[in-house]
């Protein structure tokens, strides 16, 4: 369960002065559910699913994570979640089952326990073919399913992806999207960020549209096409936007 | 912070370490190559300049006696030389004894100047015209009449001893022409003059023979020498204390910095960084886990360096004249010693610089300013002359070098003297700067910087236009280091006098005061904050009913202190004894009339420094610092700038610990009343006991509070033991006042619940 209310984070800029990444969002995700966080570049989607990581502190605002809260109970925060972005790499000089290892017993997974669940995941994800290959020589694909192997190694109830298929081809993310949709299928409650409106279609349960810092729409899929009028969602989100950024430029 | 954890994390950083071939190479390869390279070309180099002969022009050498022979065969005597096959050494050319027409020999001799500053030759030696013939009828005469030495020494020996000497003719000087500004020319001189006085000596030998004197009177005894060095195997000693220490630290230093970089820089750079912070390890294990790493990487440098040049240096020592030993086996288990401490402050200081490179690029642009700052501190203990005092003990990096010189020089008295404040000084500079390394890894800004053109103009007038009622930490920081800073070259370039006068010191106090203190503490608060009453704890939020009884606790506490300051400022005075300056002041303040001190001299020593100080240091400085959300640390760090501005360490060791106190009565009370008339009763009492001695001493009835005790004034025991009681209820007292938090505070102290509850097997949410 993913609880985000009055969410805001300032950045001091030199030349721009105040910068608003993220304006007072408020969204809630539930556990067997994939909620879409949709949103152009820069939109402020990597920064809200950074304070969900605990790695950056929210200005104003308060989200929670199963109940612990991000800014005081980090260390609780990061024992819930599996976190996976573009921004979280994988060890150039770790092969594939070490780098999975390795989270597993900062998670405190040890033993035969580890052993075995991680022998579940590389056959699920199809990765025993790279176990011993180091970071630095694996492909895009293959260090994306380390990603993904890592996150999920210790069974968090939680999961937050960030863009998790950028750079993919499409069998490798179509590949991806399938485990996401089982991951959902086991209960657990998932954040999943991405500008592309296709993924989202496909798999989101819900979805948030947020853009410049602020949330625009929030809502199951049938919802929000039947209370815009608009049944294709991309177009539903190009419209918003534009509406959006017009109102924003009147009132200026 | 999890034990296993850091382990893991620990474990995990080596493997990748040993996985890279950078960093082997800098630290094993590059050391197991790099000596003996650097020993073959040592060889190269001392082959080349043993043999190579400088060019000396001999002008009037022709007329030289043939008895004792200076000249053989073109060259200089061989006899001459420490070994006959240094004659070599110096290649003689000689001048034509014909002056070519139309010159004089003042000509030639000007000539030789021009050739050896134009380099032609490296020297030249002249010998006059007569030098041969006067020389001669020198001889002649001293082996004509009795040479008497006269005894200076012994005027009133009888008259009937003296002989009259008649004065021996003159003989003129020969001159060596060479330059300081050439080296070889250095060398020629150094050879020719050696070589002119073993003549010279010969000739006075020769002298006497003739005279029928043995040739052992002009050098009646000789000296021996005995190194106790030498004999307990202690050789060369003084030689490795100087250079041991110094390659320690620059080893630990190197073998620091690349691997800081890469798991700091190099992680940020590979993105694996913020995979790391999301997971459940904590930022102190991350860091513990790293710093270790580092530390282990930069021994192992340290030491496999160690082992290199050793073994190089044995091996090129054994072809040397036996000058310098090897090092001795208790100075290799000191230096190893000593190598934990100088590692771990070093790791953790590369730890905290790398982790603000964003790239190891910019990471290994950080190596020349760390070098620029630990170089210098590692060179200083190696100056001839400088010892190791109080104070420089309590510089880092420096005082480790110092503390290992005295170590390797078995002075062991004045290393365990010093031991305390280097090892204290250390591991308080090892704390810092693992702190600052975790509190690096808290700072998303550090963490995700991007980067930003530097405009400062632009920054300046956002720093002037959003700025907070109070001062940030990083503006308390500025301010306490700007007043060190305007101390220090006031110190400097302010004369001491020979005598302490009233006025000179009202005019040094008034003075020292305003410009140190007041106008940068003034100028700071309202260039940079919005409430100079809230940043001096002084505006109508700092006014609460227990303000005035926090006032009288101060006052209560100052008095009850008083008799534990003097008795600690005593006894590090006894350990590091003060110099003449503070002494003179004592002596001064004793004999001034009494109404001058009272009126004059006590509310200047005593109320204003007092005054002036609070504003600075509780004022703007604490207040400041509480942004940081940690209440001790903002109060230590007040207290070591407060106790930093009074320059005399002694002095600065007990203005700390007092600072400590006054800096919680601040936090407690939330008023800068309390800490003011703690400040001035603290201060007048130090100032009013110099002046209690005389009247002491007419009551010995009360000697049994104050009495002389080794020659000074000093409270007894009981009553030291009292006051310590008294003092702790009425910090108890501090302690119960309901002091306000700032929200930097309530944040802090909720992450520190959290993380206790997280510490916790059983952990449950806390919505």
């Amino acid at each position: 369960m993913i609880e985000v209310e009055g969410l805001t984070k300032h950045y001091s800029d030199l030349r721009r002065g105040r910068l608003v990444a993220v304006d007072g969002i408020s969204f809630r995700a539930r556990p067997a559910e994939i909620f879409g966080l949709l949103g152009p570049n820069g939109a402020g989607k990597t920064t809200t699913l950074r304070i969900l990581s605990t790695v950056l502190k929210p200005t104003a605002g308060r989200a929670a994570i199963n109940g612990y809260d991000v800014l005081t109970q980090a260390a609780q925060v990061r024992r819930q979640i599996g976190f996976m972005s573009a921004n979280t790499a994988v060890y150039d000089r770790m092969t594939a089952w070490e780098t999975v290892e390795y989270f597993g017993r900062l998670h405190g997974i040890e033993g035969t326990a580890l052993r075995n669940r991680m022998e579940a995941i590389f056959d699920r994800l199809q990765m025993n073919d790279f176990r011993d290959l180091l970071g630095a020589k694996m492909s895009t694909g293959m260090k994306q399913k380390v990603s993904v192997a890592r996150s999920i190694v210790h069974d968090p109830p939680v999961l937050i992806f960030d863009e998790a298929t950028a750079g993919l081809d499409v069998l490798a993310a179509r590949a991806l999207l399938k485990t996401v949709a089982e991951l959902r299928d086991q209960g657990k409650c998932i954040l999943y960020s991405t500008h592309i409106m296709r993924e989202a279609e496909k798999l989101c349960d819900r979805v948030a549209i947020l853009h410049r810092g602020k949330l625009l729409a929030e809502g199951g899929l049938d919802e929000l096409r039947a209370r815009h009028g608009e049944p294709d969602l991309e177009e539903l989100f190009f419209q918003l936007i534009q509406n959006h950024d017009a109102t924003v430029e009147a009132t200026a | 912070m999890r034990w296993s954890n850091v382990k893991l994390i620990l474990a995990r950083e080596i493997r990748d370490q040993l996985r890279d071939r950078r960093t082997l190479f800098m630290i094993v390869v590059l050391p197991l190559l790099l000596y003996p390279l650097l020993g073959m070309s040592f060889f190269q180099i001392s082959q080349f300049t043993g043999q190579h002969a400088t060019q000396v022009l001999v002008i009037g050498a022709r007329s030289l006696p043939v008895n004792p022979p200076l000249i053989e065969n073109n060259r200089f005597a061989a006899n001459l030389f420490n070994t006959p096959d240094r004659a070599r050494l110096l290649d003689l050319e000689f001048a034509s004894d014909e002056l070519p027409p139309g010159e004089t020999l003042d000509d030639v001799v000007r000539q030789a100047r021009e050739q050896v500053e134009a380099g032609t030759y490296d020297a030249a030696i002249y010998f006059p015209a007569d030098f041969a013939e006067r020389l001669e009828r020198f001889r002649q005469a001293s082996a004509a009449q009795d040479v008497a030495v006269e005894d200076a020494h012994e005027p009133s020996a009888p008259a009937a001893n003296k002989r009259s000497v008649k004065a021996l003719p003159e003989i003129p000087r020969p001159e060596i022409i060479y330059t300081t500004a050439n080296e070889q020319s250095q060398i020629a001189f150094a050879h020719l003059f050696s070589v002119l006085r073993r003549w010279n000596e010969a000739v006075g030998r020769t002298n006497l023979s003739a005279a029928g004197l043995p040739p052992a009177a002009a050098r009646p005894f000789e000296i021996q020498t005995a190194d106790l060095a030498e004999e307990s195997g202690n050789a060369g000693a003084g030689f490795w204390a100087r250079l041991l220490p110094v390659m320690l630290v620059l080893w630990a230093l190197t073998g620091a910095f690349y691997p800081a970089v890469d798991l700091c820089a190099g992680e940020k750079e590979r993105g694996t960084l913020e995979t790391l912070l999301s997971s459940p390890a904590r930022r102190s294990e991350i860091v513990l886990g790293k710093l270790v790493t580092i530390m282990l990487f930069s021994m192992t440098t340290a030491i496999l360096n160690l082992v290199a040049m050793g073994f190089t240096g044995w091996l090129v020592l054994r072809h040397l004249p036996p000058a310098v030993g090897m090092p001795s086996l208790v100075s290799i288990v000191w230096l190893l010693v000593a190598l934990v401490p100088v590692a771990a402050l070093f790791s953790a200081l590369c730890l905290a610089v790398a982790v603000l490179a964003r790239s190891t690029k910019e990471g290994q642009y950080y190596l020349m300013p760390l070098m620029l700052v630990c170089l210098p501190l590692a060179i200083l203990p190696t100056t001839p002359g400088v010892e190791l005092t109080l104070g420089n003990s309590l510089v880092p990096v420096a005082n480790v070098v110092f503390l290992l010189r005295a170590l390797l020089e078995g002075d062991g008295w004045t290393a365990l003297r010093f031991a305390a404040p280097v090892i204290g000084m250390t591991l308080v500079c090892c704390f810092l700067a693992v702190r600052w390394a975790v509190d690096q890894f808290n700072q998303e800004t550090v963490l995700f910087r991007e980067s930003e053109r530097l405009d400062v103009v632009l920054w300046l007038r956002r720093l002037f236009r959003e700025r907070q009622p109070t001062p940030s930490v990083a503006m308390a920081l500025f301010a306490g280091v700007l007043i060190l800073v305007i101390k220090f070259f006031f110190i400097v370039m302010s004369p001491v006098p020979d005598t302490f006068t009233v006025g000179y010191l009202a005019k040094s106090v008034i003075v020292t005061q305003l410009v140190v203190i007041v106008v940068p503490t003034l100028l700071l608060t309202f260039l940079l904050t919005r409430s100079p009453g809230r940043t001096f704890m002084l505006d109508h939020a700092s006014w609460r009913p227990s303000v005035a009884l926090a006032v009288l606790g101060a006052i209560a506490l100052a008095v009850v202190l008083h008799p534990i300051v003097v008795t600690v400022a005593a006894g590090v005075a006894k350990l590091y004894p003060l110099g003449d300056d503070a002494q003179g002041l004592g002596h001064m303040l004793q004999q001034i009339p009494t109404p001058v001190f009272l009126f004059v001299l006590l509310p200047l020593l005593g109320v204003v420094p007092a005054v002036c100080e609070e504003f600075a240091f509780r004022g703007f400085i604490l207040s400041g610092l509480r942004h940081s959300g940690k209440k001790w640390r903002a109060i230590v760090i007040a207290a070591i700038f407060f106790g930093l501005a009074h320059f005399i360490f002694q002095q600065s060791l007990v203005a700390t610990m007092v600072g400590v106190v006054i800096g919680y009565i601040a936090v407690q009370s939330g008023n800068l009343l309390p800490c003011i008339a703690f400040h001035v009763v603290h201060n007048s009492l130090l100032v009013a006991v110099s002046r209690v001695a005389p009247v002491m001493e007419k009551l010995p009835s009360l000697n049994w509070i104050l009495g002389p005790t080794g020659g000074e004034l000093m409270y007894s025991l009981p009553v030291v033991i009292t006051c310590g009681m008294l003092a702790g209820m009425i910090l108890t007292w501090f302690a119960r006042l309901p002091y306000q938090k700032t929200p930097e505070e309530r944040l802090q102290e909720a992450i520190r619940r959290g993380i206790e509850a997280d510490d916790e097997p059983l952990a449950t949410p806390v919505a």
